[in-house]
């Protein structure tokens, strides 16, 4: 059996089974822009822009390494920008302008009280 | 079919904080698909005041409801979304299934998704974080008894433990057992008692303090 044989056969989410570490129970209140995220999925999945599991295999998708770094709405955020690429809703360099422009706008509002 | 990835990897890294990265990720995302008319601003909204009503207490109603109409149960046990959305009028916003799996005296019942984070998100809100990430996911399915013993939860070796793993499309919850002396309790009384990680399965309802 060859060592990266457990990285053929389980892709990053696959993880029931594998040995962890214990329970924390951890908790948190989720953050505004986090439950706006949570709303933005429900609504993606009403309009069938991303469905559920388009969602879970698109955070699949972004590799392990992601997975394990960013939290859960983190993921799911970078996983739509994703999924509305390649769906062609979205272009990559519109997102990034939108994304300069919301930053100015957001800053902005903190400078100016 | 691929697009060009290289605009979206260099562009916005002249970001700050971290975490306001990806606010601004989700305030863009959001609003250019409101620009394109792809989804509403009201739709946001709205599932925004749906998502803040939905607790564990709307579970523990029906739970409670479980116990004391036999009927009701019957249903529940039948079709779990429909004896909701009939009886307690709770709509499926993200059109799953529900099962609803009643412990006894010989079953205990135990919840997971062992792929992500899926949840009986219509009747329970939100889940947990622990629910979510991988000591919980990873060890249920395999080892659900010291699962269960680490929060507290001892279950007899007589009692069979059945681990339920959800789906996009398939929700669980657990129907707990009605502890001992909650027999002259109202339904209202009842619901008080159900906790959220009840019906998960981690813990059982306890019995009332004043009970004998």
């Amino acid at each position: 059996m060859t060592a990266t044989r457990n990285l053929v056969e389980r892709l990053p989410n696959d993880i029931g089974g594998l040995p962890a570490d214990a329970i924390t129970r951890v908790e948190h209140e989720l953050e505004p822009w986090e439950k706006r995220c949570h709303a933005l999925a429900d609504v993606l999945d009403f309009r069938k822009l991303i469905n559920t599991e388009e969602k879970r295999a698109g955070v699949e998708s972004l590799g392990s390494e992601l997975v394990g770094k960013l939290t859960y709405y983190e993921r799911w955020i970078v996983a739509f920008a994703n999924l509305l690429f390649r769906k062609g809703h979205l272009i990559p360099s519109e997102l990034a302008l939108k994304m300069q422009e919301v930053e100015a706008r957001l800053n902005g509002e903190k400078t100016g009280g | 079919m691929s697009t060009p990835e290289h605009d979206h990897a260099h562009a916005p890294v002249q970001q700050t904080a971290p975490a306001g990265y990806y606010e601004i990720m989700e305030t863009a995302v959001r609003e250019l698909l409101i620009e394109k008319k792809l989804i509403t601003a009201q739709e946001i909204r709205r599932q925004l005041e749906v998502l803040d009503s939905r607790n564990p207490a709307l579970g523990a109603k029906v739970v409670a409801r479980a116990w004391i109409d036999p009927d009701f149960r019957q249903r529940l046990l039948a079709d779990g979304r429909k004896a909701c959305e009939e009886v307690f009028d709770i709509s499926f916003y993200d059109d799953t299934q529900l099962i609803i799996l009643e412990n006894t005296g010989k079953v205990h019942n135990l919840i997971v998704c062992t792929l992500c984070s899926c949840y009986p998100r219509p009747v329970l809100g939100l889940p947990p974080d622990w629910y979510k990430l991988k000591p919980y996911r990873a060890r249920a399915v395999v080892d659900p008894r010291s699962v269960l013993a680490e929060f507290g939860t001892e279950i007899p070796a007589d009692v069979e433990v059945r681990v339920h793993d959800s789906t996009a499309m398939v929700r669980y919850m657990v129907l707990p057992l009605r502890p001992r002396g909650t027999e002259d309790y109202t339904e209202e009384q009842l619901a008080a008692l159900v906790t959220r990680d009840a019906m998960i399965g981690v813990v059982p309802v306890q019995a009332p303090r004043s009970a004998p």
